[in-house]
């Protein structure tokens, strides 16, 4: 019988003193329900409705399994980490250049700016940017020189926000 | 089936960790990722959510006691995860749960990865206005054809308050059904 350990747990017995035969209290009343749910059970669709890709469930495990592997700690190249804001300077410096000769309404969002770096930083060549610094020496950049991700967060946090550069060209502007 | 003391205790073994999650993971990908896509709806969604849910597993191995079965207790953590994601999601869009729920069902007529006909779209908008506790009772006994105990372990309910339930969301949905095709 369907679950008939909670048929004796959690109801209790009731006999009929003539027959000695005992069904569950309640059990009358239930076996209505159960007859109701069942006759609407019947009507209703019981198709799985949903599909997965064809190889989900193999590629699945693959997936999971990259994302629990502890994470070794990221070793930065010092040389990048010095490009990075050398190119984004001149990348700042020619938008504003141009923007400045050509547009007399130089108020730019924080947004345009960001996108106009992203967009355009693979097109600046180290070449580039040696040539715009000449008093810069990049011997002196160790190439093998790493640091900490903790240090570069820190230093991030402690530097001025794209903001308060946008605000310090605008003033170099007017003056 | 796999013997779930002897994987547990090797879970919970730093040498033998990954090995048996592999196993674990195996045993009980398509199980939770059924109950947790038949709760939030997207297979994407679906798939973030078992994801989140094996590394909570993961993380948490070492504090499972074994007062409950391994698998009760992941089906627990699945579906918290997926209410979580629910909850995020209509926190981030302004809107109360009722109403993400409804708007996720409504994306299902455009979804690739659906493929039911009209009926079975309204008996999912159906499920979809049941209060919580009544929606994963229906899904988890009606499609998933899940003994009543079996979900009062998972869902920490008494059985009784579970039929009651289970009656009610049957009732509902057939009203929702009627209503909608006549």
């Amino acid at each position: 019988m369907k679950e008939s350990d909670e048929y004796t747990q959690d109801w209790k017995l009731s006999e009929d003193i003539k027959t000695g035969f005992a069904v569950p209290e309640n059990y009358f009343k239930g076996i209505e329900n159960d007859f109701s749910l069942n006759l609407i059970e019947k009507k209703l669709p019981k198709n799985n409705v949903f599909e997965i890709p064809k190889t989900y469930f193999e590629e699945f495990d693959h997936h999971i399994i990259e994302k629990i592997k502890p994470k070794k700690g990221k070793i930065i190249n010092f040389k990048k980490i010095k490009l990075i804001p050398v190119a984004a300077t001149i990348a700042l410096i020619i938008f504003f250049g141009t923007n400045f000769f050509l547009n007399n309404t130089p108020e730019l969002s924080s947004n345009e700016i960001v996108n106009w770096v992203d967009m355009n930083i693979n097109t600046i060549s180290s070449d580039d940017i040696a040539i715009a610094f000449t008093d810069i020496n990049f011997d002196d950049i160790d190439p093998y020189f790493t640091i900490k991700s903790e240090d570069i967060i820190e230093s991030l946090i402690n530097s001025d926000d794209i903001d308060f550069l946008i605000e310090d060209a605008n003033i170099n502007e007017i003056n | 089936m796999i013997d779930e003391i002897t994987l547990v205790k090797e879970l919970q073994k730093a040498q033998t960790k990954e090995k048996a999650f592999k196993k674990l993971i195996t045993e009980y990908k398509e199980r939770l990722y059924w109950h947790i896509r038949k709760i939030v709806i997207s297979h994407d969604d679906a798939d973030d959510v078992l994801q989140n849910t094996f590394i909570k597993v993961f993380k948490g191995i070492d504090k499972f006691k074994q007062d409950s079965k391994l698998y009760s207790w992941m089906y627990r953590i699945a579906t918290n995860e997926s209410i979580t994601f629910i909850n995020k999601r209509a926190r981030e869009r302004n809107i109360d749960i009722t109403e993400m729920k409804q708007e996720m069902v409504s994306n299902l007529q455009s979804d690739r990865w659906f493929s039911g006909n009209d009926i079975e779209l309204i008996l999912q908008e159906a499920v979809a206005t049941l209060p919580e506790k009544q929606q994963l009772v229906f899904n988890m006994k009606y499609f998933d054809h899940m003994k009543y105990q079996e979900i009062s372990d998972i869902l920490n309910t008494s059985v009784g308050g579970l039929k009651a339930s289970y009656f009610h969301a049957v009732k509902k949905i057939e009203i929702f059904i009627k209503k909608k095709t006549h």
